[in-house]
């Protein structure tokens, strides 16, 4: 196994492996995963159910502590980190995007998009505000609180909150898990645009191959094991690898 | 449903663990009352039951005691194998410094051994003659005698007489030997240096065969109407009777203390019924979703409450058991003259009266919220996130609020303004629980506004984490409310005493400020004469000898205590409503103004007086009076040398002595103690004894009350950990998720701290706003002239304190908030 190391990589993953539980109720999630993701692309993660793409992106992302190998966001190895130290990290160089209940029932859409960078004590820029809200078009939605938002206008926000404070990189898992398919486009054209645009790396997990085809690249997991990759992907081709592996 | 309940049960173990912790506290201290009060109860009983053994027949008196005659015409009767007279009188004992022990003279009282002696000794035995005498161990700790010592009693004569001490006994639940002391000596000794003539009681032994029945109607047969007659059981009865009705009175208050932490429980338990249903909505929703009816869900969450309630119950009576013995070993520590010997124990009564009150209160609180379940649609199982919480004031809200507010008020301004005296101030102390009442409807929309007020401060300070925290507080102001009220309850009854004890305390001594515009005050000791103890007549005169001393003045009265002669015009600073009191001379006489409206009298007037060495005479009136703080004006002030002349030398009732300028008090004081030592019985007090004498009461008075009130602010403060950890336990995924976004581990517990401390200051701040108010009511209702003020520190201390406590109830929760791992909880549903 060669050990290339990208220099322009946002997040690089060595012989990860994660295992839950002890003995004869161990579960293998992650079993060596060595993966990189470039700095300013749009990667995502497929797989069928089980295989480890949420243990994945929980370990990348420094949510979960990995059982053995390292995870390198930037130049820090967050294997070796405290939970302060990780904690701070995560508030400065990475944004997240779930799959539902993204934001705080008691906040505003606005406060919310600015809720990392209050968090950090930081001041949100105000041109990237506009520019994020523009590109978001949730401007006369801004005064209004979760609960009076749709469920894809809610992903909208949590997607704006999560490039509001230009982390090095975005996590984003199933995050057009719950809308219905044209709210769900919406959502991944915004992804799309902002790695464009703005040059965001994201990584994202998905089930569904039309979004996967939104990435610029599509790595498959089977059993905590990354098996095979596709990259400039369509839905076609995606579908195609899936089928193929799940037989 | 029987099956999913009990799981229910088992699987809200922990949630559940604080409510019932409330309940239990709560039956604790009722059912402690009653531990308490039952076992002095049946130390009583024990008490005088081993005393009527030895007794078969007990002779009172109605009014006069009983003469010596009797003991010996009882002691020849038919079947009366012994008999022995009890004396009772006063024999000063004299200190170890030479002046009479206590501000009321120590009462002598006869002890002689044999069959009939009910006397506990302590120590050593009666005394075996006239040179020996025992002593009460109270007075003979405190006085710091022991036996063989030489202990000096003043006679009848006021002659000092000195006796070995032989023995020391305890006076057991005597209140009146407890309250003076007592020194016992051989019955003609005590009837010697009491000066008392008769008996207060004479026991009897039956001789063999004779029941005390027969020898009580034989007695009664030769003594006839004059004296009461009864059989020792009968005395026993009788004397465990007149200890109940004090009982009865301890048994009233600490109840009402129990019902004021009943209730706050009840608030802790409506307020976690409310919040387990809510949280279970999606639960019961499936529950009617497969076909349970509306009776069904509100039949299980009151089975529900009725587990926890009886559970909880149950560990309460465990919990009054110790607080009992608690109760007992706190009353013998103070001795308190009521038996500590009793095993406690809990009487069916205190069982079934434990279990009752837990149960009815739990069951009843969960009432609501058990209706509240039955209102959720089937429909609710398919929605995937729980809605927040909106809240609206309701019309009736409103309206019911309105009316107890006003109600309330109405009531208070009743109290003070129509009313006066004890009915006032319970009426106006219900006014105030109707108010209160209406604050707890009211509550919810006052929550948002005193959150955003209280959290001011937060907000502005702890940044991200205080702005979340005070946002949140503020998420549902139902349960916020419900759970501040609880704290509310305990800090309002905390301000009001506060608030009472601190104004009547500044009352007293703004009043003794009055009263003492001198330095020392002579009175003589109580209890050797009836009526006011008058001084020797020459002690004025002796301290105007001493050149420490500045002024002296005396004050006299005759001994119906209507009509004082004029005291020296440097103390005696009435107001004067109409002539003057420098027409006060021979002849005249000052009136105070209640008498001057009783008779109907004014300046220039004439009246007659009734003395005791002229009889009836005509006097005019000089001057009208108004109140004087030295000691309330008599009805009647005469001159001096009037009084002299209508009353005779009699001494004065107290006499009031400055210090010489430039004399330091203490040196002047030794000057007049030392003058004062041919006089054992005068009583030389300073302001400050006074002072500190009144302050010591108060402290007491408000250690008592706050420790009292302890438990219902404990109560509230496990209600306020308790709707934190709910809340947590709710919030779990918005924790992991501002996790994710980077809020740090103490952050995160910072937020809830902070959430709790805005609860609790919001709670404290209400009720230190009732509190305040409704101690001025109170003040109002008392017809005296009270002082009103606010001790601000303590307030201010209370204020501080409540919400130290509320981030106390909040480690438990955030630390579990925080310990969460993120994945875990974002995966929760
Ligand atoms: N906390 C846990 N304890 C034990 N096993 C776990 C835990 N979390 C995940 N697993 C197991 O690890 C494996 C990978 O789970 P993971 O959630 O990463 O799968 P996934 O690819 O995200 O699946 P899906 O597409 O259904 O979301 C699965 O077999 C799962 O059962
Ligand atoms: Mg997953």
């Amino acid at each position: 196994m060669t050990m290339t190391t990208d220099v322009r990589a946002a997040v690089v993953a060595r012989g990860l492996s994660k295992t839950y539980g002890q003995g004869d109720a161990a579960v293998h999630a992650l079993r060596g995963i060595d993966v990189s993701f470039a700095t300013g692309a749009f990667t995502a993660i497929m797989g069928p159910s089980g295989s480890g793409k949420s243990t994945l992106m929980h370990c990348l992302a420094g949510l979960d502590t990995v059982s053995s190998g390292h995870v390198h966001i930037g130049d820090a190895d967050i294997t070796t980190l405290s939970d302060k130290q990780l904690t701070l990290l995560r508030r400065e160089r990475i944004g997240f995007v779930f799959q539902a209940f993204n934001l705080l029932p008691t906040l505003t859409a606005e406060q919310n998009i600015r809720l990392p960078l209050e968090i950090a004590g930081r001041q949100a820029d105000q041109v990237l505000m506009d520019r994020v809200v523009e590109t978001v078009g949730l401007r006369d939605r801004l005064s209004h609180r979760p609960s009076q938002l749709s469920g894809g206008q809610q992903q909208r926000v949590a997607v704006a909150r999560a490039l509001i404070s230009k982390p090095q990189v975005i996590f984003a898992d199933e995050p057009t898990g719950n809308l219905d398919s044209r709210s769900g486009a919406e959502v991944l054209s915004f992804l799309r645009r902002s790695v464009r645009e703005l040059g965001q790396t994201i990584v994202m997990v998905t089930h569904d191959p039309v979004a996967a085809s939104y990435a610029d690249r599509v790595v498959f997991l089977r059993d905590g094991l990354l098996v095979s990759e596709v990259t400039q992907p369509t839905p076609q081709s995606v579908h195609d690898m899936l089928l193929k592996l799940e037989a | 449903m029987l099956r999913t309940t009990l799981a229910g049960l088992v699987a809200h173990r922990l949630r559940l663990l604080l409510t019932s912790l409330a309940i239990t506290l709560g039956v604790g201290f009722i059912a402690g009352t009653f531990v308490l009060t039952d076992t002095i109860e049946q130390g009583f009983r024990q008490l005088f039951t081993a005393d009527a053994d030895k007794v078969a027949v007990a002779v009172t008196p109605k009014d006069e005691d009983i003469p010596h005659e009797v003991l010996a015409k009882l002691t020849a009767l038919p079947g009366v194998s012994g008999a022995q007279g009890l004396v009772r009188g006063t024999a000063p004992l004299l200190d170890k410094s030479g002046r009479a022990a206590g501000s009321t003279a120590t009462s002598g009282i006869s002890v002689e051994a044999g069959p009939l002696d009910r006397t506990s000794y302590v120590t050593g035995t009666a005394p075996g003659g006239p040179g020996e005498a025992v002593l009460d161990e109270n007075t003979a700790r405190t006085r710091q005698f022991e036996v063989g010592d030489t202990v000096t009693v003043l006679d009848l004569a006021e002659k000092r007489r000195q006796f070995t001490l032989v023995g020391l006994i305890d006076v057991g639940v005597d209140q009146h030997l407890a309250y003076t002391g007592a020194v016992g000596f051989d019955p003609a000794t005590a009837r010697e240096m009491t000066g008392e003539k008769g008996y207060h009681e004479i026991d009897l032994a039956a001789s063999a065969g004779v029941s005390p029945e027969t020898l009580k109607q034989t007695v009664a047969a030769a003594l006839g109407q004059t004296y009461t007659v009864k059989t020792g059981e009968e005395l026993a009865r009788k004397l465990a009777l007149d200890s109940n009705v004090e009982l009865d009175y301890l048994v009233l208050v600490l109840l009402l203390f129990g019902c004021v932490a009943m209730f706050v429980a009840a608030l802790v338990i409506y307020n976690t019924f409310n919040i387990l249903v809510a949280q279970r909505t999606r639960e019961m929703a499936l529950l009617r979703c497969i076909g349970a009816t509306r009776g069904q869900v509100f039949r299980s969450i009151l089975l529900e409450s009725a587990v926890v309630g009886l559970v909880s119950s149950v560990l309460g009576l465990l919990v009054g058991l110790g607080l009992g013995a608690l109760g007992l070993a706190a009353l013998g520590r103070f001795d308190a003259p009521v038996p500590t010997g009793a095993s406690v124990a809990l009487t069916p009564r205190t069982i079934v009266l434990g279990l009752v009150v837990g149960l009815l209160v739990t069951v009843v609180a969960a009432v609501l919220p058990a209706r509240g379940a039955t209102r959720v649609a089937p429909i609710a199982a398919l929605r995937s996130q729980v809605e927040e919480q909106t809240f609206r004031a309701g019309l009736a809200r409103s309206l019911i609020a309105g009316l107890l507010l006003a109600g309330g008020l109405g009531l208070t301004a009743v109290a003070i303004w129509v009313l006066d005296g004890n009915t006032g101030l319970l009426v106006a102390m219900g006014g105030g629980a109707v108010f209160f009442l209406g604050v707890i409807v009211i509550g919810p929309v006052l929550m948002s506004p005193l959150s955003a007020f209280a959290g001011w401060v937060p907000r502005k300070v702890f940044g991200v984490p205080g702005r979340l925290a005070v946002d949140n507080s503020r998420r549902n102001p139902k349960r916020a409310a419900t759970t501040t009220v609880a704290l509310t309850i305990g800090v309002t009854l905390m301000t009001l005493i506060s608030v009472i004890t601190a104004s009547t305390r500044e009352t007293v001594v703004s009043s003794l400020d009055d009263q003492f515009p001198v330095d020392f005050m002579i009175t003589a000791q109580y209890g050797r004469a009836d009526g006011m103890p008058l001084l020797p007549a020459e002690v004025p005169a002796t301290l105007r000898t001493l050149p420490e001393v500045g002024l002296v003045a005396e004050m006299r009265q005759d001994d119906t205590g209507e009509i004082a002669s004029l005291p020296d015009r440097a103390v005696f600073r009435p107001e004067v409503l109409s002539g003057s009191l420098a027409a006060l001379t021979p002849g005249t006489v000052a009136l105070s103004e209640p008498q001057a409206e009783n008779l109907g009298a004014k300046v220039g007037d004439t009246v007659s007086l009734t003395t005791a060495k002229a009889g009836k005479v005509k006097v005019k009136v000089a001057a009208l009076l108004g109140q004087d703080g030295l000691n309330g004006t008599m009805p009647y002030t005469i001159a001096a040398p009037d009084f002299e002349k209508y009353f005779g030398a009699v001494g004065p009732v107290r006499v009031y002595v400055k210090v010489k300028d430039g004399t330091a008090a203490d040196v002047s004081r030794r000057a007049v103690e030392a003058a004062l030592t041919a006089y054992p019985t005068a009583q030389l007090v300073s302001a400050a004894d006074v002072r500190g004498e009144f302050d010591e009461a108060f402290d007491m008075m408000f250690t008592i009350f706050a420790a009292l009130l302890g438990l219902a602010i404990l109560i509230s403060l496990l209600g306020i950990a308790n709707t934190l950890s709910l809340s947590v336990h709710e919030r779990t995924r918005e924790s992991a998720l501002l996790r994710a976004l980077g809020l740090t581990r103490p952050q995160l517990r910072g937020m809830l701290s902070i959430e709790a401390l805005v609860l609790g200051l919001v709670g404290a701040l209400v009720g230190v706003v009732i509190g305040v108010a409704f101690g001025w009511a109170a003040l109002q209702t008392i017809p005296n002239e009270t002082v009103f003020i606010v001790p601000v520190g303590q307030v201010l201390l209370y204020l501080v304190l409540s919400a130290l406590a509320g981030v106390l109830a909040a480690v438990l929760p955030a630390r579990r908030a925080a310990n969460a791992s993120i994945v875990g909880s974002l995966a929760a549903s």
